[in-house]
């Protein structure tokens, strides 16, 4: 055993913390919830140009081939800074099903997306809202046309392609497409979280033989296990996040002082403190097993994924809303920077699978018929 | 990052399976009860066995007949004995005083009592809390007094596990009697044996013995049977604290895995295909994984020297709240049957949930109640002010 982290991760925490320290503080993050169209262009170039989106590219495409436990020591760091953009959907899920994937096409794209010219989202859930490659309703067809509707597709505003993941008659396929494919529209969905979440219509859409990524039929095989990556990115990003509240909370708890001491020296205020170091220690360090048994080849790495996401999901929720509480009014306020932490659980909880579908993947590990 | 097994830990673990597979569990005899931590029964013979192993004293430097093995072994021994539910409840205390022994030891004690400990013949109960210093340990009112070459030893001790099977005891008293508050204790080992020792048995809640008072009227203990310096207590409670709190709770998480594989079972057989229940156990899953996971990062930190007093509160915290749950559940999924005690005949899962549940309400309160540790994490972890004592 070993819960040390390589010296490239500890320069990658340390140079993450201190950039995002200066480019990311709060009033931005707010800033860019507040606008339906934010994007913070200049951070996504400046973090380019330190080789971030193409950490998990492979190096003869341009990347430095990082492993997933890099990505996630720098998705830690965001979630503590509450950074928000098209980071985990492009430079994680999209680029590990591109990776996957391989040909022509997608080994085109890698390099640009390694160098953050381009963009790369994902478009799988639909009406139902359940992210299960049997009710996929989509159909799809390379040679043919496309029409349709994607639900929560995220940063459809800034993104440059697509994978869209429907059904063919030989099961799940999925389609790499330029987002300027005529056809293609990308209507906002107001969304709470501040995150940028898309309808994205597909009307009557072209589509060609070199459209395919992967084999037909072969879409949810690959799409999962880059799903099982975001599901960990998001993890880890919800962790972050949460170490962060715990952080505010004790700031707070320390400083504030009511009845003549600080609210930090009552019981009441120590307890809720204490359980919020437990929830983020216990959720931080299961992600880390978790993604240890992907690095590993573990034959529970599913399991463990889906159980640190659904656990994580549901603890850094529990500190955020804590946190309230230990907070106070203050908390309350839209220039408080809580409630962007809180709304940042809120949709990583959601993404790549929320608690209901990975507990079923748990519940099937352990045994239940 | 590597939370795996090396080569040689991966052989002591199988090593581990293969004694519980060749002898398993319940051929031994059960001397005591299973207060429910995940350690099992009380049993000499198992004890003994693992001593014939080796096991006892693997973690112990050369020169005290140890094999010098790091902590991960222990790990290894305590995750795989609670998983196949072996009776190991004495085991926990006994590493924990042959740890004191070596590094704080007088030289007679380690003479005297390590190597039976190594066979599996020693045995230790704690003397912590008294009637009128629970949470407030350091209120206690046991005294010892030095006379020549032995300390006069007077006072009442409680809720002592398994103090009237277990051979020896680890006393806080008062020896420097103008003292207060965290000075002037010592950590005295007590002979059960030792005349002026009586130790009465206290009927629990389930029914059964598990703990002790114990009436101590001038027992006479050799004045090097104490740990660290005279005066010292204090410290070696403090050092103590952290890893008892460790090492009485780490197999809680392959406990409650075993608990949650019961009820698994259950459910596929009863109540196949009950989403609510299958939501439910799936969920203790989750939580079940992240306890094992605080306290590999505990034991990370302790075994690389660093502080972990924050960690180890928060997993003793978890471990006991999240088993009252797990447990919680199995009695509401069993129904009407859960009630019924081990060895009746419409008892399911051999009645073992019961039992369980019942000890879990114990403890939240042992080994530190979840307030003080709830305390200790902020205080010591966090940085919180500590609250004001109230003057006496």
């Amino acid at each position: 055993m070993d819960l040390s982290f390589s010296g490239p991760q500890q320069l990658l925490q340390q140079s993450a913390r201190a950039l995002l320290q200066q480019r990311c503080p709060p009033e931005r993050v707010q800033e860019l919830a507040l606008d339906p169209r934010g994007f913070a262009a200049d951070l996504w170039k400046e973090v380019a140009t330190l080789g971030w989106p193409g950490l998990l590219v492979p190096i003869e495409l341009g990347g430095s081939g990082g492993s997933i436990g890099d990505a996630l020591a720098l998705v830690e760091e965001m979630g503590r800074a509450c950074v928000p953009g098209p980071f985990i959907t492009s430079a994680v899920v999209a680029t590990s099903a591109l990776t996957e994937a391989g040909g022509r096409r997608a080994r085109t794209l890698l390099p640009a997306l390694a160098l953050g010219d381009r963009i790369c989202t994902l478009a799988v859930l639909e009406e139902s809202g359940r992210l299960d490659p049997d009710v996929l309703a989509l159909p799809v067809s390379a040679p043919g046309r496309l029409a349709g509707r994607k639900l929560f597709v995220p940063d459809a505003h800034v993104a440059t392609d697509v994978i869209v993941l429907g059904r063919a008659a030989a099961g799940p396929t999925a389609l790499l497409l330029p987002m300027n494919r005529p056809g293609i529209t990308a209507r906002p969905l107001d969304s709470m979280t501040g995150d940028k979440l898309f309808e994205l219509e597909l009307a009557d859409v072209e589509t060609g033989p070199d459209d395919l990524l992967g084999a037909p039929g072969g879409g949810w095989t690959l799409l999962a296990p880059a799903l099982r990556a975001g599901a960990l990115a998001r993890s880890a990003e919800m962790a972050g996040a949460a170490q962060r509240v715990l952080e505010l909370c004790v700031e707070h708890a320390r400083g504030r002082v009511q009845g003549g001491r600080p609210i930090g020296g009552y019981q009441a205020i120590q307890h809720a403190c204490a359980d919020l170091f437990r929830d983020v220690e216990s959720a931080r360090w299961l992600t880390w097993e978790a993604a240890w048994t992907l690095e590993a080849g573990r034959p529970e790495a599913a399991a463990a994924v889906a159980a640190a996401k659904a656990y994580c999901a549901e603890a850094a929720l529990r500190v955020a809303r804590r946190g309230h509480q230990i907070m106070g009014a203050i908390g309350y306020s839209e220039e408080h920077p809580l409630h962007l932490f809180h709304k940042r659980i809120l949709a990583a909880g959601q993404d790549a699978g929320d608690a209901a579908l990975h507990l079923e993947t748990v519940a099937r590990a352990i045994g239940l018929a | 990052m590597d939370f795996g097994l090396s080569d040689a830990e991966q052989a002591f673990a199988d090593e581990v399976r293969a004694f519980l597979r060749a002898q398993p569990p319940d051929t031994f005899a059960e001397d005591g009860t299973d207060a429910g931590y995940g350690s099992g029964a009380h049993s000499r013979a198992f004890t003994r066995a693992l001593g014939e192993r080796g096991w006892l004293s693997m973690a112990w430097p050369r020169e005290h007949g140890g094999q010098a093995r790091p902590m991960g072994y222990l790990l290894i021994l305590l995750e795989e004995l609670a998983a196949a539910g072996a009776p190991f409840g004495p085991l926990s205390g006994c590493l924990q005083v042959s740890d004191s022994i070596i590094r704080n030891g007088s030289e007679t004690l380690q003479r005297e009592i390590l190597p039976l400990v190594a066979r599996g013949e020693a045995t230790f109960w704690q003397g912590y809390s008294e009637p009128d210093a629970g949470s407030d340990l350091l209120a206690l009112k046991t005294r010892a007094r030095l006379e020549g070459d032995h300390w006069v030893l007077d006072g009442r001790k409680i809720w002592s596990s398994h103090a009237g099977i277990a051979t020896y005891g680890t006393v806080l008293a008062r020896t420097d009697p103008a003292s207060t508050r965290n000075r002037g204790l010592s950590m005295l080992v007590v002979d059960n044996r030792l005349p002026g020792m009586d130790v009465r048995p206290i009927r629990s809640l389930t029914g059964r013995v598990y703990h002790y008072e114990i009436f101590m009227d001038g027992v006479r203990v050799p004045r090097d049977w104490v740990l660290g310096k005279p005066g010292e207590g204090f410290a070696q409670l403090l050092k103590g604290l952290d890893t008892d709190r460790f090492w009485g709770r780490v197999y809680k998480a392959p406990f409650l895995r075993r608990i949650l594989g019961l009820l698994v079972e259950y459910v596929n057989s009863a109540m196949p295909g009950d989403a609510v229940a299958r939501r439910r156990l799936a969920h203790a899953a989750t939580e079940i994984a992240a306890l094992r996971a605080l306290f590999l990062r505990a034991a990370w930190l302790i075994e690389r020297g660093r502080p972990a007093t924050g960690e180890i509160s928060a997993a003793k915290v978890m471990a006991d709240e999240l088993g009252q749950r797990v447990l919680s559940m199995g009695m509401e999924l069993l129904g009407p049957f859960a009630v019924l005690r081990a060895g009746s005949r419409w008892a399911r899962l051999r009645g073992e949930i019961e039992h369980q549940y019942q000890t879990s309400w114990g403890h939240t309160l042992a080994g530190g109640t979840s307030e003080i540790q709830r305390t200790t994490i902020a205080v010591r972890a966090l940085g919180l002010p500590a609250e004001p004592r109230a003057r006496a």
